[in-house]
């Protein structure tokens, strides 16, 4: 894939995020996606990730992924973001957060994910 | 900087910072360098960082940088590693971090760390 097509593909998977389009992320998973995240150190399936985001997504009344930086190798993306959140309550927080993905002919096969859990309980005052 | 440079580059930050050689690091850092990790938010140069090390590495008997799986792009690297750390009491942890490296001329200009604050207590066998 190309520079551009990875780029491509990294804002359409964040978008489909935010909007909680998950028909469109289910299509950008490629069948043997694999997602990892450095709060649990464990490997969950396309399908895992899919009703995780399902459910999270009713959690919340908005989430962002705002101020995306993104860098592209051989075979993936880099990118950067904050994540900024609304509760249903109206509560309001933010964190920043990275994500290193692999792709293959249009479609992410792995994401490894990292942020800062100890930020989930704070409020934004000190956040970005 | 091409691909190859860019990752010896990596493995050299990564060798030094293990193997504790602060003069190396500061070869390695650009003058206008500048660190930022997501659990704090805030810059602060490189100097300033090599001037805690010192201190930081008297927390741990040892610390190794491993499992190290590097990505190049234009302009940096991006490094997903294991973080393993023997305390002066034994005790052993583990952290998952990311880290974004930004490069120019031989030397890092900027460093993005990704890391969950939340496992720190436990790495270092601390309570919480």
């Amino acid at each position: 894939m190309t520079d551009r097509e990875l780029r491509e593909l990294c804002q359409r998977y964040f978008d489909a995020i935010e909007r909680g389009d998950l028909e469109t992320i289910a299509e950008l998973y490629a069948p043997d996606f694999g997602f990892w995240v450095n709060l649990t150190g464990e490997e969950s399936s396309r399908e895992q990730n899919l009703a995780t985001l399902r459910d999270g997504s009713a959690l919340l009344r908005r989430r962002s992924y705002d101020d995306r930086r993104i860098d592209t190798f051989e075979t993936g993306f880099l990118v950067r973001y904050s994540v900024n959140v609304v509760t249903h309550g109206g509560k309001r927080s933010s964190f920043w957060a990275c994500v290193v993905a692999q792709c293959r002919a249009g479609r992410i096969t792995h994401i490894d994910e990292y942020l800062d859990s100890s930020k989930f309980r704070r409020p934004a005052a000190s956040e970005p | 900087m091409t691909d190859g440079e860019i990752r010896e580059l990596c493995n050299r930050f990564f060798d030094a910072y293990q193997d504790r050689r602060v003069d190396e690091l500061a070869e390695i850092y650009a003058p206008d360098c500048i660190v930022w990790h997501n659990v704090f938010g805030r810059e602060t140069s490189g100097a300033e960082n090599l001037a805690a090390l010192p201190k930081s590495y008297a927390g741990q008997r040892r610390r190794t940088y491993d499992d190290r799986t590097i990505h190049t792009f234009a302009g940096g690297f991006v490094i997903q590693y294991t973080l393993h750390g023997v305390q002066h009491d034994g005790h052993r942890g583990a952290l998952w971090i990311c880290i974004v490296g930004l490069c120019r001329n031989g030397r890092i200009t900027r460093i993005d760390e990704y890391m969950d604050s939340s496992k720190f207590a436990a790495w270092a066998g601390r309570k919480r």
